[in-house]
């Protein structure tokens, strides 16, 4: 943690600097940092005294934080300070090949499929973000195969649209989600090996 | 892994990436299944974007199943917001 002694009051190490880093990265993140807070600890209280520990956490740490992702950065920070205060059932810390830490819970005994998918708290916020997003009539298709579990034919039929055009709208608005994930930085796009 | 076997391993990345969603939502023909089943064995970055639009997908579902997320107090965000202005402002006067 800084002490946060200045150089000069403008200058790097100034605390108008980190004001101004704190206004450029946090002060757009704080909706987000809500909403997730909200996910974490199901609890308004809670999550309010949460998104403000985080926020002064973050205030203390933006000098050092490099610019890339603000979102996933921070998002980092509150599940930190949630682990922190959480007295209850610890969620358990799995880091995947680029060592960022990633916080999975279980899914509800809801969660459809084979395989068991483990999903962070952000992963669900991106990509419920990015769903909202979606032009209307992509997100109705998307709607009608993942949530209402439909064929593409019984999703063409229901839409009044050819099999093909359900395929590439889903195409589309799954790569729109892919691409909020990638930008975000919380699932990140790996190089071609 | 030579120049040719790497070419021949795009070829089937870009095989398989095009009968990727449909696989995943169960609507791949049984050869264009087998295919991508045997591509992702073998080729690990396919393999994990596999598993994000997997995880994409249940994220739909079970985003909905677990029915709205609890709504967002606009009087709460707002005082959040306030707060994070304050910080900045508090510290930001605050003489060296």
């Amino acid at each position: 943690m800084t002490d946060g002694r200045a150089i000069g009051a403008d200058g790097p190490g100034g605390a108008a600097h980190q004001a101004a880093l704190f206004d450029r990265y946090v002060l757009p993140e704080v909706a987000v940092l809500y909403r997730v807070a909200l996910s974490l600890t199901g609890q308004p209280a809670d999550a309010e005294d949460l998104v403000q520990d985080t926020l002064i956490r973050a205030y203390r740490a933006v000098d050092r934080f490099d610019g890339a992702h603000p979102r996933a950065w921070l998002l980092t920070i509150l599940r930190h300070t949630h682990i922190n205060r959480s007295r209850r059932r610890r969620p358990f810390l799995l880091a995947d090949g680029d060592g960022m830490g990633v916080v999975m819970e279980r899914l509800a005994p809801s969660a459809p499929a084979s395989d068991e998918v483990l999903i962070s708290t952000q992963f669900q916020v991106v990509v419920a973000d990015a769903l909202a997003a979606l032009p209307e009539k992509h997100r109705a298709v998307l709607a009608l195969v993942d949530i209402d579990g439909m064929t593409y034919q019984e999703a063409a039929d229901a839409l009044d649209i050819p099999r093909g055009t359900v395929m590439s709208r889903l195409h589309r608005a799954r790569k729109k989600i892919r691409d909020g994930l990638d930008d975000s930085g919380v699932q990140p796009r790996r190089r071609r090996m | 892994m030579g120049v040719r076997e790497m070419i021949a391993m795009q070829v089937r990345c870009h095989r398989a990436a095009r009968e990727l969603q449909a696989y995943l939502d169960g609507e791949a023909d049984a050869e264009a299944s087998r295919m991508v089943a045997a591509h992702l064995e073998e080729c690990r970055r396919c393999g994990l974007e596999a598993s994000v639009y997997a995880a994409i997908k249940a994220a739909i579902a079970v985003g909905h199943d677990a029915g709205q997320p609890q709504e967002i107090d606009p009087v709460v965000l707002a005082r959040l917001e306030r707060f994070a202005s304050g910080l900045s402002r508090t510290e930001g006067d605050r003489p060296p």
